[in-house]
């Protein structure tokens, strides 16, 4: 352990300095992270492997949106490119990114558990596990571009959410270590069961393991307006819901004290958190990283406090996926999980070094 | 989350690369397209005319290999093939020129090598697709191409044909496929029967004289585990064994493309067949260093030998010249009739 002094901590990050500024002030915090996600959304909608010219992409959504043409002219290609790809592309990757975000600060938050992400209660073996069962399936269904895939891995990550709470104790006093085993042992099953089914997936193994590498390349309007209002919904009941997550931060018996049912609010946010992170894994697949990491990191900028946490965790998240695959798209699709973890890991890294205080959840 | 995801890496490396050939179960097969009509094969002279697409011809419907039908309101202009077969027919049945982009995986023919690429081993670029503004995509099955890629832009009105032959008659059947589809029906029957004749004949020969030695057909090894890499039962690999004049030994499952050693040591492979291709490079001298190899009849009689596999993996136009280069390596004793 080495002994840190006040001097060896950059500047901004001393006691009575800007960290302690920014932590009375986590609007200014809010505002800072809605300026870095417009501005991924930005360079996200204006760059891609085609390059289109700002004009032509500020036109085109101009037409599409108002109606207005501005005596600009560009080929349909031009803006299928910008609407029909981009744009969903982009969308759907901040609803993920919020959702994933915001699913894995209520995780950490209830299970009181730093490791805790938004697959802890086994969410992501059964999606992958119902996304591997459509795959082996030889029936092609196919709804508003919803295919089996999708519908088996979003049933795939409920129900496994829903056993291990039933069998974890459901939560209740006490039940905490309970829940996170049980969420474990059933993972562990799920998972011996997928690796089942890809060993005998044959030729099929392939859309199976981009499944597990997870990804926005399917993104597409009707896939998103399926999947965003689930998402927003479920994170905004769940912020609403932050005073009840700072109460259980405290304990069962405080959080009892201050007069929370433990035991039904604990299982009303399970659910919500569970309903985001399945409505954003069937259809990205299982992105890693952004539902861990990006609460943590809000903590140490603005303090544990679950009423900011929460709403700038869906900022932030939103932002962290949109550039991580504006990244993962220009170097040539290669995994946003990959991206990110590479690119976010060592800043945060930096951030927990140089914090002081020590951090608690 | 899973015991050893090292392995499943390389057991997905070689289901990829199987992924074009290997299908037990074809889905809804498409019907034969329509035959467009007289003159071809037989009466025509060996000098191959230029196709002449018939106005009468479009707009045509087809149905692809996944059983989804598919319209074409004229005859595509701009086409962009996704997959190395289907770069490789398209061509070899004069549409070569209307070819706008490829995979990065199509090198074959030269002229098809220098077109952009679109397509990796694992992505589409959906917006260079786009951008190209094709009026006809042709993309892989079983995964080949992913679906997403493929359901994005038929949602944009693109015509996307999803192509994969299980068999050597499927490769007939996907030749005449794109024919149909790009109004160049003739040249592809001239190609199918011309295959046909020659693939006919060497299997022939090689039938008529002698019993078919057991070959095991090599498709990769991994040094560290021992795992050992086979043809499945139903194959393409296999099925060009056979037709080849060899008694395949295969994995015994339809999707399992792994044998065990000690099966292998008890089928007693007569010859063994290394598939070279860019990714697998194995030599005879590596073989008969492995550890529980030297046991079998093709090490002790010194009979393993090297074949360039893309020439008889690959479900594309040159299938005839991998069969004869397969049959001149199992039977060596045949002589095979002459090459056209």
């Amino acid at each position: 352990m080495t002994h840190v002094t006040a001097s060896t901590l950059a500047p901004d990050l001393r006691p009575g300095g800007v960290a302690a500024w920014v932590r009375g002030r986590p609007v200014v915090v809010a505002v800072v992270a809605i300026v870095i996600m417009v501005i991924s959304v930005v360079l996200g909608v204006g760059l891609g492997s085609v390059q289109i010219g700002p004009t032509e992409t500020v036109g085109v959504i101009l037409w599409r949106t108002l109606g207005l043409r501005a005596g600009l002219d560009w080929a349909p290609a031009t803006e299928a490119i910008i609407w029909d790809l981009r744009l969903p592309r982009v969308l759907t990757s901040m609803v993920i990114g919020a959702g994933l975000a915001v699913a894995g600060a209520t995780f950490q938050g209830l299970l009181r558990n730093p490791l805790a992400d938004p697959y802890v209660l086994g969410t992501a073996s059964g999606a992958a596990l119902g996304a591997a069962v459509a795959v082996l399936i030889p029936i092609q269904i196919a709804f508003l571009q919803f295919g089996l895939l999708h519908g088996l891995a979003f049933a795939g990550a409920l129900l496994a959410a829903y056993v291990v709470f039933r069998l974890g104790g459901s939560g209740g006093p006490g039940g905490l270590t309970r829940l996170l085993l049980t969420g474990y042992a059933v993972g562990s099953v799920l998972a011996a069961l997928l690796t089942m089914a890809m060993y005998v997936s044959g030729a099929d193994l392939r859309q199976i393991f981009s499944f597990l590498l997870g990804g926005l390349a399917g993104a597409s309007w009707p896939r998103l307006a399926i999947a965003a209002p689930l998402i927003v919904g479920a994170c905004t009941l769940m912020i609403l819901r932050s005073p009840v997550l700072d109460g259980l931060l405290l304990g069962d018996q405080a959080a009892g004290h201050l007069g929370i049912d433990v035991r039904r609010e604990r299982g009303i946010l399970l659910a919500l958190a569970s309903l985001a992170t399945a409505a954003g894994v069937a259809i990205s697949g299982l992105i890693g990283f952004v539902g861990l990491v990006v609460p943590h990191f809000v903590r140490l900028v603005v303090g544990p406090a679950a009423r900011r946490v929460l709403p700038i965790s869906a900022i932030l998240g939103a932002a962290l996926l949109t550039a991580a695959d504006l990244v993962a798209r220009l170097v040539g699709d290669v995994p946003v999980g990959v991206v990110m973890a590479l690119l976010g890991a060592p800043f945060f890294l930096f951030l927990l070094h140089r914090t002081r205080s020590s951090y608690e959840l | 989350m899973s015991p050893d995801p090292r392995r499943r890496v390389v057991a997905l490396f070689f289901a990829l690369s199987l992924a074009l050939v290997a299908c037990s179960t074809p889905g809804a097969s498409s019907p034969a397209p329509a035959s467009p009509g007289p003159g071809s094969g037989a009466a025509s002279p060996s000098a191959v005319a230029p196709p002449i697409p018939s106005a009468a011809t479009f707009p045509v419907t087809l149905t692809d290999d996944e059983g989804t039908t598919v319209e074409l309101a004229a005859e595509p202009q701009r086409i962009v093939s996704l997959t190395p077969a289907t770069t490789e027919i398209l061509f070899e049945i004069g549409a070569g020129d209307r070819v706008v982009a490829t995979d990065d995986g199509s090198d074959y023919p030269a002229a098809a090598v220098d077109l952009p690429d679109v397509a990796s081993f694992s992505a589409v670029d959906v917006e260079q697709v786009v951008s190209l503004d094709p009026d006809l995509v042709v993309a892989g099955g079983l995964g080949f191409t992913p679906a997403d890629a493929i359901t994005q832009l038929r949602s944009l009105d693109i015509p996307v044909l999803v192509v994969y032959a299980p068999s050597v008659d499927g490769v007939y059947k996907d030749i005449e496929l794109l024919g149909t589809a790009t109004g160049t029906s003739d040249a592809a029957l001239e190609v199918t029967a011309d295959m046909r004749a020659e693939i006919d004949a060497i299997s022939n020969a090689v039938a008529e004289s002698g019993t078919p030695p057991r070959v095991f057909y090599e498709i990769g090894y991994d040094d560290t585990t021992g795992a050992i890499y086979a043809p499945a039962d139903d194959s393409f690999v296999a099925e060009m064994v056979t037709l080849a004049g060899g008694e395949a030994i295969t994995t015994g499952d339809p999707n399992t493309y792994e044998i065990a050693l000690e099966k292998l040591i008890e089928r007693d492979p007569e010859v063994i067949v290394l598939g070279v291709n860019p990714f697998y490079e194995p030599t005879p001298e590596a073989v008969a260093a492995r550890a529980g190899w030297s046991v079998m009849t093709a090490l002790v009689n010194d009979d393993v030998r090297t074949v360039n596999d893309i020439e008889i993996n690959r479900p594309g136009p040159r299938l005839p010249v991998g069969l004869r280069n397969l049959a001149e390596t199992i039977r060596p004793d045949v002589t095979l009739p002459p090459a056209p």
